[in-house]
């Protein structure tokens, strides 16, 4: 894979990814060896039916679920060679992540919702809470920082769980089902704001999504089928990662 | 134990047998009616089976306390029956002089030995009485010359051996009968011991200080023949000796002390006969200074008491573990309400109805009630085991005996039944508040939605939702405490009563198509027709009208007015719940306020015309209810409100009892019930004064935050989820509270009372106490030890006392506040005293009359003066004594500082002698425990009361003298002297008490185990709830230990907040009560301790065990699987 006759920078390498879940008496076989490349920068759209391995692709390569064999490089490091504390410290570091149903603390205001990466990952309180109201301000909430999740619209709320992804300047964020939950005018302002968000910075974005329209604002789609990926089509370039 | 609470045991079997089966049949009846739903319920008890466990552990607790209550109960009853039954055998009643009746001196209380033998005639074959025995009762010290040890006061019985065969005859340890004859003595067991004698051995007994040798014939079980007849003491030595034999002893062969009548029939079936058999000897004794004492049923219905008395104090210390296991079992049920809620919206809409939801529920409810009930009733078994240990280990000295655990089939039925009932009320009612869910929001699982409601915070709606609550069962409430209260309007409540029983049936049927328009009726629904079971109350209805107008007639104080409305309200009533709308909201909290506030009239009228200050408080509580209520419904800042309103009701609790109203409301009295009902009202008070206000504490928390670093989310959330589940957080403050406050007021209470009264303070300066026996007094104690060897080195002072007990002395008091008033009568102990006392002793005087400037002043005016005396703190304390005489009490005005002295007119029964005495002082409460007595001069009481010859002796010695080892070389040189050390005597009480507190503690401690199940069911819960929410801290970086220590911090929030709350509120409240005197006037103006040590353990443990209970769900949520989680619904 190359970006302008360039080797990309690659922020997700993932090789023979394969998982299984067992219920005890069935055997589902989610992943079957999936092979993905993500260059820096890149917006990747995953699509695929219902059942066909999408969110547990994004669970895996995220180090949120273990899976039975293959490798997965983040930044070139293995996350499969890491212990839970270390991946949950990665995680803190270099990612972020947005779900369809928010997974906002209800007793927690939207600031203090934001600016939680931060302080777990030893940000001073301070200096959190105003990185906190600048990334409420990037999404245009910072007026409501002092509301609770259930004061807010589902619009908002999903504005809130952005906010939270890129607060602390992440290599990734990872988005399921982004948009699942909204009208689609909200959904469309969301995805405004993942586009201004990748295009304002080399933020790699893996999103997870049934929405076509959704795919249609990322550089490239996968197609996932039965736990592998079945196709994938480009949908517009990658700007060149500056020299 | 045949009562509990004045109502007879097999009344109470009977009843809550009868409902349990109710129960039960009704469980069966669902099962058959719709046997999906009924397993569709059960089937949910083994699915989470660690949350099964938890469950039936927390619902268990209140059957297990009141098994071992009733255990507790039924041990004492049985054991004390048990030993009555040994000790007095075959004898059944006694014939002896009437003290109170005929007073006369000693020594002409006798039965000519010719009446009685007149007697044995008259009742020769009847067929209840088997016969007869004289008997002569001497109380002398007994020394054995083969080992020189002695006791000071053996009982020793005189009577015919030979003709004691109908009451079982002296038998030996073996069983043999023995016939005691010329000198020889049958000792019992305890005396035996004591003395370390054999059969052969010569024993000297001393009377009047002439020493006459006897020759142990036997040895024999303690019983009335072999001379034991204290049924209370721990120790009864005693014999039995010939009656000729005493009878020459004391010089007089005509006569008896008294005589023993055995019924016919054995020991137990004997008893049934007492009634006849004292009936036919009173005709026969009538007219005569004599009085018949059915010594075994008395006895036996004491035992009976006793054992009502224990199982009613541990019921009423477990109140606050029963209370706390309610609100646990509620708890529990909205708990599974909220996890079950998808499923339940799911049954609803595929066609179940909200009957089918109850149903279920109460299947899987009463699955777990019927576990924890029976494991609670094992558990209960093992509990009254170990609490009747520790009631040996503690107090075998106070009861005299050694408990065997007795635990009766019908106790463990009733606290199995209780337990039972008790569950399947809170459960019945928490499946009908789970089942009013709205089908969309349930299936979704997400919040209720709110109503909209045209009538809301209005009036009209107001009256509304107090109509319906008068309907549904407030009107039954009200009528009934109305109908008990105010007999007067009788016919107007007996109306409303039986309105108020159609009230809640219809009530029921207000959902169904009983009662709605056609076009309204629901397609498919049946009018049921069982309303129609309500057509026979149409006769009470016109009974009851009759009623009202035969009453009018002849007691006109209802007015007509009141009659009418009384007739036409409920059918108003009734008109309107039929047709409003059926969906409309019905604000309950608001209805039943009111009718909280109607009963909170009825309580104030009960408080002030039986001087109850229980129902006084319970009133003004009540009607803090309604205010509550009432302001919420109209939407009045609810924070505020509620704040205002826990905190004033918490300023009454703390001013009312010390007091402070008593210029309005007059001194009313209380007793222990008040205990618990403080306790659940201010803790209460405090749990809404936390959850509503607990967030203050959060800016502090952010503030904090640059020291607390990456855990200041985790202190923020545990601070900040709690609040935002406000029902959840206060009921488990306040289960975790109310036992708290139990376990500190007792400990605090206690520990201050055992401060005054078991001080050194109470030994007024004085090592040693010495106990004379009265038909050997010495006037020179000192002398008589010396001339017996005993070294008298040590000792500094030595005052004599002559004391006249209470039963021996009348006093008379007129009323030196108001002359005009009654005066008071009683007896009580007086205490002469010598000069050596009164310059001696250190007691401290808790007044002092005017014109005394000090206590020295006091004590040298008695020391000179014959005419004045102290008297005991206890005099005019307000507690209960325990006495078998009518007790003298004065009110503690007459007492007040500086008080003018006022006269004492002591008379000795039987006799003309009367002598006044001056009060100049009252000795500080300490002193009640050694010298609860009116303290005259030693001259002053002989002559007052010659015939009581009691005497004893206090000592004071040089310090680094071993009390005990002193003490028994003074037993040792003087055969008819029992001595003591003070010290010993105090340290046997404060092990006693410490002993019953550490018992108490531990009964009441169980309730903690339902304040830490409830934070285990919470913490659970919340795993479950939060489990998107844990996954998604964990996917932004929160470590494993991070989301553990969430859980434990916001545990540990919770049972801090309860921990603190009854350990505030148990430590105010005692000094509130124990400074202001409310708790007993002993404790007024005392120093009040805080027993730091017991409130460290107590909160100790509390917090520790929750920690430990909350480490497996934290543990639980840490180790939740990230995206599963995030994956999960």
């Amino acid at each position: 894979m190359t970006v302008d006759g360039r080797e990309p920078d690659l922020v997700i390498d993932a090789t023979g990814v394969m998982k299984t879940y067992d219920t005890g008496e069935v055997q589902v076989q989610a992943l079957r060896g999936v092979d993905l490349l993500v260059p820096r920068g890149e917006m990747v759209a995953v699509m695929g039916p219902s059942g066909c391995g999408k969110t547990t692709l994004l669970n895996c390569l995220s180090g949120l679920d273990t899976f039975d064999a293959g490798q997965v490089l983040i930044n070139g490091e293995d996350i499969t060679r890491m212990a839970d504390n270390e991946k949950t410290e990665f995680r803190a570091q270099g990612m972020g992540f947005v779900f369809q149903t928010y997974n906002l603390l209800p007793v927690l205001s939207a600031v203090e919702n934001v600016e939680l990466p931060l302080i777990v990952s030893g940000t001073r309180p301070r200096d959190a809470r105003e990185l906190a109201l600048s990334a409420l301000e990037r999404v245009e909430l910072r007026e409501y920082a002092n509301h609770r999740p259930g004061q807010l619209s589902g619009g908002q709320r999903q504005r809130v769980t952005v906010a939270r992804a890129v607060v602390n300047r992440p290599s990734i964020v990872w988005a399921d089902e982004p948009t699942g939950a909204l009208d689609s005018a909200t959904a469309g302002g969301i995805m405004d704001l993942l586009v201004e968000l990748n295009a304002n910075s080399d933020q790699t974005q893996v999103i997870v999504t049934h929405a076509p329209e959704v795919a249609a604002r990322c550089h490239r789609t996968i197609y996932m089928a039965d736990g592998l990926i079945e196709r994938e089509e480009a949908i517009r370039p990658l700007a060149p990662a500056p020299a | 134990m045949e009562e509990l609470f004045g109502v007879s045991m097999n009344t109470i079997a009977t009843v809550v047998i009868a409902i349990t089966l109710v129960i039960f049949a009704l469980l069966a009846w669902v099962a058959f009616r719709n046997p999906v739903m009924f397993k569709t319920g059960l089937r949910n008890i083994p699915r989470r089976r660690a949350q099964t466990t938890l469950i039936i552990f927390g619902l268990m607790l209140a059957t297990v306390i009141m098994t071992a209550a009733f255990g507790t109960g039924d041990t004492v009853s049985s054991t004390v029956t048990d030993d009555i039954y040994e000790l007095t055998g075959e004898t059944d009643m006694l014939i002896v002089w009437d003290e109170e009746g005929s007073p006369r001196p000693e020594d002409e209380r006798v039965i000519p030995l010719e009446d009685i033998a007149a007697w044995e005639a008259r009742f020769a074959g009847d067929p209840d009485i088997d016969g007869f025995l004289p008997i002569l009762l001497e109380t002398l010290p007994v020394v054995n010359t083969a080992t020189q040890l002695n006791e000071s006061s053996a009982t020793v019985v005189a009577y015919d051996t030979a003709a004691a065969a109908p009451f079982g005859s002296l038998r030996d340890l073996d069983g043999n009968v023995v016939t005691v004859t010329g000198n020889q003595i049958v000792l019992n067991e305890d005396l035996a011991g004591e003395i370390d004698a054999e059969v052969g051995h010569t024993l000297v007994l001393l009377y009047q200080g002439y020493p006459v040798e006897v020759v142990v014939a036997a040895i024999a079980p303690n019983s009335f023949l072999s001379g034991t007849f204290n049924v209370g003491a721990s120790e009864f030595p005693g014999g039995a000796v010939s009656f000729e034999f005493l009878a020459e002893v004391i010089g007089r062969d005509d006569i008896a002390y008294a005589v023993v009548v055995t019924n016919a029939g054995g020991v137990k079936d004997g008893l049934e006969r007492s009634d006849v058999v004292e009936e036919k000897l009173n005709e026969v004794i009538d007219g005569t200074p004599y009085e018949v004492v059915p010594l075994k049923k008395d006895a036996i219905e004491i035992a009976r008491l006793v054992g009502s008395v224990f199982t009613t104090v541990f019921i009423i210390f477990g109140l606050f573990s029963i209370a706390a296991g309610i609100l646990l079992i509620f708890l529990i049920f909205i708990m599974l309400a909220a996890e079950r809620k998808p499923e339940m919206g799911m049954a609803r809409a595929v066609g179940a109805k909200r009957r089918h939801l109850v149903e279920s529920f109460l299947a899987e409810g009463m699955g777990y009630d019927l576990g924890a009930a029976i494991v609670g009733l094992i558990a209960g078994v093992f509990v009254t085991f170990g609490m009747v240990g520790l009631i040996n280990a503690f107090a075998e000295a106070g009861l005299g005996l050694e408990l065997h655990t007795n635990l009766t089939p019908r106790s463990l039925a009733v606290a199995f039944c209780l337990g039972v009932i008790s569950t399947f009320i809170v459960i019945f009612l928490a499946a009908v508040r789970a089942s009013r869910l709205n089908i969309v929001s349930a299936i979704r699982d997400l919040p209720e939605p709110i109503v909209t409601n045209p009538e809301a915070a209005t009036w009209r709606g107001y009256a509304r939702a107090v109509l319906n609550a008068a309907v549904a069962g407030g009107a039954v409430a009200v009528s009934v405490f109305a109908l008990y209260r105010l007999p007067d309007l009788a016919p107007l409540f007996t109306i409303a009563l039986l309105f108020g029983l159609v009230g809640p049936f219809l009530f029921v049927l207000r959902r169904h198509n009983f009662g709605a328009p056609r076009h309204e009726r629901l397609p498919g629904q049946r009018i049921p027709l069982w309303p129609l079971a309500l057509v026979p109350l149409i006769p009470f209805y016109l009974v009851a009208l009759l009623v009202v107008r035969v009453m009018r007639d002849r007691n006109p104080q209802p007015g007509l007015w009141l009659i009418i409305l009384g007739i036409l309200l409920p059918p108003i009533g009734l008109l309107l719940i039929a047709s409003q709308d059926r969906d409309r909201p019905i604000a309950w909290g608001a209805g039943f306020g009111v009718v909280g506030l109607a009963l909170a009239a009825l309580f104030m009228e009960w408080a002030f015309s039986s001087n109850s200050y229980f129902f006084f408080a319970g009133g003004i509580s009540l009607a803090f209810g309604w205010a509550a209520f009432t302001l919420r419904y109209f939407r009045v800042a609810e924070r505020a409100s509620f704040t205002v309103l826990a905190a004033l009701l918490l300023a009454f609790w703390y001013v009312s009892p010390a007091g402070a109203l008593d210029f309005i409301i007059g001194d009313l009295e209380g007793g222990p019930e008040l205990f618990f009902l403080s306790g659940i009202v201010m803790v209460a008070c405090g749990a809404f004064l936390i959850v509503y206000n607990a967030d203050i504490l959060l800016p502090p928390i952010a503030s904090l935050g640059s020291r607390l670093g990456r855990i200041v989310p985790a202190v923020k959330t545990a601070v900040a989820y709690p609040l935002t589940a406000r029902m959840r957080t206060g009921m488990t403050i306040m289960m975790i509270g109310l036992i708290t406050f139990s376990l500190v007021m007792f400990s605090t209470v206690n520990d201050n009372f055992d401060n005054i009264f078991l001080s050194d303070d109470a030994k007024g300066g004085f090592e040693t106490i010495v106990f004379v026996n009265s038909n050997n007094r010495t006037d020179d104690l000192v002398g008589a030890l010396q001339e017996r060897g005993v070294d008298t080195s040590p000792i500094v002072a030595v005052s004599e006392q002559r004391i006249a007990f209470a039963g021996e002395t009348e006093i008379f008091v007129d009323n030196p506040v108001d002359p005009s008033a009654p005066g008071y009568a009683g007896t009580y102990t007086v205490i002469g005293a010598d000069e050596a006392f009164f310059g001696a002793n250190e007691f401290e005087l808790k007044r002092r009359a005017a014109g005394y400037g000090s206590d020295e002043e006091v004590w040298r005016a008695v020391a000179s003066d014959p005419t004045l005396a102290v008297i005991p703190g206890n005099l005019t304390g307000e507690g209960g004594d325990f006495s078998e005489f009518d007790l003298l009490k004065l009110d503690a005005a007459f007492v007040g500082e500086g008080f003018q002295p006022f006269d004492l007119h002591l008379h000795a029964p039987g006799t003309d002698l009367n002598t006044t005495v001056t009060v100049i002082g009252q000795m500080d409460d300490p002193g009640d425990i050694f010298w609860n007595g009116i303290i005259v001069q030693r001259d002053t009481a002989v002559a007052a009361f010659p015939d009581s010859d009691s005497q004893r002796f206090v000592i004071k010695t040089v310090g680094g003298v071993d009390q005990e080892a002193f003490a028994k070389s003074i037993e040792s040189g003087l055969p008819q002297a029992s001595a003591e050390s003070f010290q010993k005597l105090l340290d046997d009480q404060r092990a006693a008490s410490q002993g019953f507190l550490l018992l108490f503690q531990g009964f009441m401690g169980l309730g903690l185990i339902i304040g830490i199940a409830a934070l285990g069911v919470v913490a659970f819960r919340a795993v479950v709830e939060r489990r998107q929410q844990i996954g998604m801290l964990r996917a932004i970086g929160y470590q494993r230990s991070m989301v553990a220590l969430s859980f434990i911090f916001e545990s540990g929030f919770v049972a801090l907040s309860g921990i603190a709350l009854g350990a505030v509120l148990g430590v105010s409240l005692s000094w509130v009560l124990f400074t202001s005197g409310g708790i007993g006037e002993a404790s007024e103006g005392a120093d009040f301790i805080v027993p730091w040590l017991q409130l460290i353990v107590i909160c100790g443990i509390a917090f520790g065990a929750s920690m430990l209970m909350t480490w497996f769900p934290a543990q639980s949520a840490s180790r939740v699987a990230v995206a599963e989680a995030l994956r999960y619904e």
